[in-house]
């Protein structure tokens, strides 16, 4: 790989458009279920050969910019309650913190007699942690729509509220109502709520994928509200992240433009979607897309276990489990987008068929 | 005065109840079984249209029709069965019957699998195992006729006041549960509840003196009554029959006055309070000008405004509506107009440009508005003006949209908000000089970048950054935006251009 400069690479016309596609469909994903981009971006960009910092870098200091666009639009179409991403803002910074210890605490262990690399014990822990974390939400979220659907045969039945209902009698003071959502939340759930999307958010690194279930199933928050406020939440953190790495030199500005082109678009038409698709149907992508993620996953741990010791396997058989690996991250990628773009184009084609019709000039009836 | 409409699975004990309720209070009883014997002496093909909606995949026109005059009838009987307002009615999906009234109670029942195989074993002579696969088969029989019919899920809990377990309770205790709850003053009738359900009896009426007289018999129309002012609309291609629905409605009783119109598509205009000198009336009615459309408004008072929970049959808007079809002869008095939210002057407008399809006012919020379009539903268009002011910008927006949404799903009827009305068609020169300036600067931008790689990157992680690392996190927080906003305002106008807005 040839660089211009330190850390940054040269990039040739069929690298731009492959950084172009991933940020497309990096884009409509987060547009649609308000998180997702950086998953899938990110180990996109270091299969270009992109410095994995750099591509850390650039993607956050896109996040900044295209989490300031999505949100916006969300923002437009009554998606974002900017008091209850206040709170869960300054409650995640307390989780995110016990996260980092912690993580930092496996990652000086991690080194062994077995071979293992730098921060196996790290790896191992943030895997498992996704893996659970992640199939507990995704299958909860899944068997939620599915069993609903079947009970009522469709509809627009919304997501449950079980524990709503059972946190709603709670009742403890200060109660926060929060106007855009139309929820009202004890401070003392809000509280452990936020530490814990912020300490999974720290631990694995996808706060959306947390944040925004929790907000749907825990404090009863309308899925497009959740998705809208997740991305508003996103743009200060990728402000926060675009300062930090550009002050160390890692964010090359090339890449961050060549994201824009395709995650704009996406964002758009994510967001689109989202105005325009059943919220039944939202809930069943977002959780598709976490299961494809939660077994990409899986798949790396023995990678881990026996870089510990924990088990033996030949060393050579890792580059195989990692491509696996990386296949299914970006086949859940690459298949969510899909399944999102097909709904959007069917409902576009719909929308048109009833803007024709309203172009038609009919006699006056008498 | 209680009407209860008992709803339970087939051979699930709701006739045995209503008989029982029936007996201990002396109110009139009514089952589906003497419904079916009224509506063959009547000459309603009831077993030919179960068949057609069970049996066939094929929904035709005809079928509509039949399915319409059955709704229809099936209210007349209801309301005639209900000798000073009493009545315990059990049939099926009983609780989905003339939605939005409050004084009805609608109680579901759910009795244990095993009795009812016990009752069709009994009843039929079947085996039990037999009796359970007629039960599971008669089971997906009945939600396909409810679905096509009330357009609901069967077991949708929203729709009944009550639910009763006959496992877990005696038929005596049920029926001494549901006279003491026809106390509570949820299912006392008030004088709006006991309108309402008058028009909806006078519609239903009317309906069947049409399809009963030789000269209106196949006609596709939509019928409804505001006090006792009954509507007929009908399709352009039915013109020619316009003179007979006058004729034979002349001679329907109980009926004040009854207009007739063509409405070759019927616009339903929802918003909080109207102006007839707002651009947004103007866009509405331009609109049903160029389709040669009616507009039927409808006004929603946010629940919070009200104790009322149900549809609303207008108080001031009744009031309105007995002025607004005198034929031009008023009364004098020194009756100062309530605060109607502009629905009054608005509907004049509307009368006076021949465009008028009349108003009501639905107080309660997005299940209170389904509803009442669920009744009608013969709508083209549903136009979401502006509401839940009451909630702040974004959760109105957020609201509204899900109010559109539920009434598309529901009714598969297009829905658009008055700004989208706007601005859909319209891609305006403000639109294009915004669309070029910034087509301009992100192809400055981008050109910068990549023109200038070497000492931009240079300066972003090399020797150069060293030296201005501040400046270089700086320039980033400015540029970043810069081009996110440039470029993003590109794709968004873009996709606008195209409708993906």
């Amino acid at each position: 790989m040839e660089y211009i400069i330190a850390n940054f690479i040269q990039i040739d016309l069929s690298s731009a458009l492959q950084v172009v596609l991933l940020g497309f469909i990096g884009g409509v994903l987060s547009g649609f279920i308000g998180s997702g981009g950086a998953f899938f971006m990110t180990p996109g960009m270091m299969n270009l050969g992109i410095n994995g910092v750099v591509a850390v870098a650039s993607n956050i200091t896109h996040k900044f910019g295209k989490a300031m666009i999505g949100s916006h639009k969300h923002g437009k179409a009554g998606n974002v309650d900017k008091k209850l991403a206040a709170f869960l803002l300054i409650t995640s910074v307390i989780g995110i913190q016990v996260a980092v210890a912690i993580n930092s605490f496996l990652f000086k262990g991690g080194g062994d007699s077995h071979g293992a690399s730098q921060g196996a014990g790290a790896n191992l822990y943030i895997s498992l942690v996704f893996a659970v974390i992640l199939s507990a939400v995704a299958l909860s979220m899944l068997k939620d729509v599915l069993g609903r659907s079947g009970a009522k045969g469709g509809g627009d039945s919304g997501p449950s509220r079980k524990i709503v209902d059972l946190l709603a009698r709670i009742n403890l003071p200060p109660v926060i109502y929060f106007k855009v959502a139309d929820v009202r939340v004890s401070l003392w759930i809000l509280l452990p709520i936020g530490i814990a999307t912020g300490y999974l958010a720290g631990t694995i690194g996808v706060g959306g994928f947390i944040g925004v279930p929790a907000m749907i199933y825990v404090l009863g928050v309308p899925t497009a509200v959740a998705a809208g406020t997740e991305l508003y939440l996103a743009m200060f953190m990728g402000a926060y992240g675009a300062l930090s790495y550009s002050f160390q030199g890692f964010v090359d500005l090339r890449l961050v433009l060549l994201l824009y082109l395709g995650s704009l678009v996406g964002i758009y038409l994510g967001v689109y979607g989202v105005k325009v698709v059943n919220e039944k149907y939202i809930r069943i992508v977002t959780s598709l897309i976490i299961l494809l993620c939660v077994i990409s996953r899986v798949i790396a741990i023995p990678i881990y276990l026996r870089q510990l010791g924990f088990i033996s396997m030949n060393p050579d058989l890792d580059v195989y489990f990692n491509l696996t690996s990386k296949t299914f991250l970006l086949g859940s990628g690459i298949i969510g987008c899909l399944l999102i773009l097909l709904n959007v184009i069917r409902a576009y084609r719909q929308r048109r068929r009833i803007q024709k019709t309203l172009r038609v000039v009919r006699p006056a009836a008498r | 005065m209680p009407i209860v409409l008992i709803s339970s699975p087939p051979h699930g004990m709701g006739r045995v109840l209503a008989r029982n309720l029936a007996d201990k209070t002396g109110w009139p009883f009514f089952s589906r079984d003497q419904l079916v014997e009224e509506a063959h002496k009547q000459g309603i093909r009831l077993s030919r249209l179960e068949t057609s909606i069970v049996k066939s995949q094929v929904k035709n026109e005809s079928l509509a029709l039949e399915k319409e005059i059955f709704l229809s009838f099936l209210t007349d009987m209801i309301c005639k069965k209900a000798v000073h307002g009493n009545l315990v009615y059990s049939g099926r999906a009983a609780h989905l019957i003339m939605p939005g009234i409050s004084h009805l109670i609608r109680v579901g029942v759910n009795t244990p699998r095993e009795i009812r195989i016990q009752n069709v074993v009994k009843e039929l002579n079947l085996s039990p195992e037999k009796a359970l696969d007629y039960l599971n088969t008669l089971n997906q029989d009945i939600r396909r006729w409810v679905k096509y019919v009330h357009r609901e899920e069967y077991n949708d809990p929203s729709y009944f006041d009550l639910f009763l377990n006959l496992e877990t309770m005696s038929l005596d205790n049920a029926s001494k549960l549901l006279n003491k709850a026809a106390e509570f003053s949820d299912f006392k009738p008030s004088p709006e509840s006991v309108e309402r359900l008058e028009d909806l009896h006078l519609a239903a009426r009317a309906r069947l003196h049409l399809a009963r007289n030789k000269e209106t018999a196949g006609l596709h129309l939509g019928v409804r009554a505001r006090d006792k002012v009954v509507t007929v609309t009908y399709m352009p291609r039915q013109e020619a029959a316009a003179a007979s629905i006058s004729r034979v409605m002349e001679s329907l009783e109980g009926c004040r006055e009854s207009l007739c119109t063509m409405a070759e598509t019927n616009i339903l205009y929802i918003q909080e309070a109207f102006d007839p000198s707002s651009d947004h009336f103007n866009r509405v009615t331009q609109l049903a000008k160029r389709w040669g459309a009616a507009v039927e408004l409808l006004r929603l008072v946010p629940k919070q405004e009200t104790d009322l929970s149900i549809i609303e049959p207008e108080k001031e808007a009744s009031g309105r509506e007995a002025t607004a079809y005198t034929g031009g002869v008023e009364d004098d008095g020194p009756e100062t107009p309530a605060d109607d939210g502009g629905l009054t002057r608005t509907l004049d407008e509307l009368i006076a440009m021949g465009r008028s399809a009349g108003g009501f006012t639905v107080a309660g919020d997005k299940k209170e508005v389904v509803d009442a379009v669920k009744e009608k539903n013969n709508y083209s268009l549903v136009i979401l003006g502006d509401l839940f002011s009451t909630k702040g910008h974004s959760a109105a927006t957020r609201l509204t949209r899900e109010m559109g949404l539920s009434i598309h799903e529901k009714f598969k009827v297009p829905v658009i908000s008055i700004s989208e009305l706007a601005s859909e068609f319209l891609f305006g020169k403000q639109q294009a000089l915004k669309l070029l300036i910034s087509i301009l600067v992100t192809v400055g931008l981008y050109s910068a970048v990549f023109q200038f790689q070497r000492p931009i990157l240079d300066f972003m992680g090399g020797d150069l950054h060293h030296q201005w690392k501040w400046t270089a996190s700086i320039c980033v927080a400015l540029f970043v935006p810069l081009v996110a906003y440039a470029y993003g305002t590109v794709a968004g106008l873009i996709l606008k251009l195209i409708d993906i807005d």
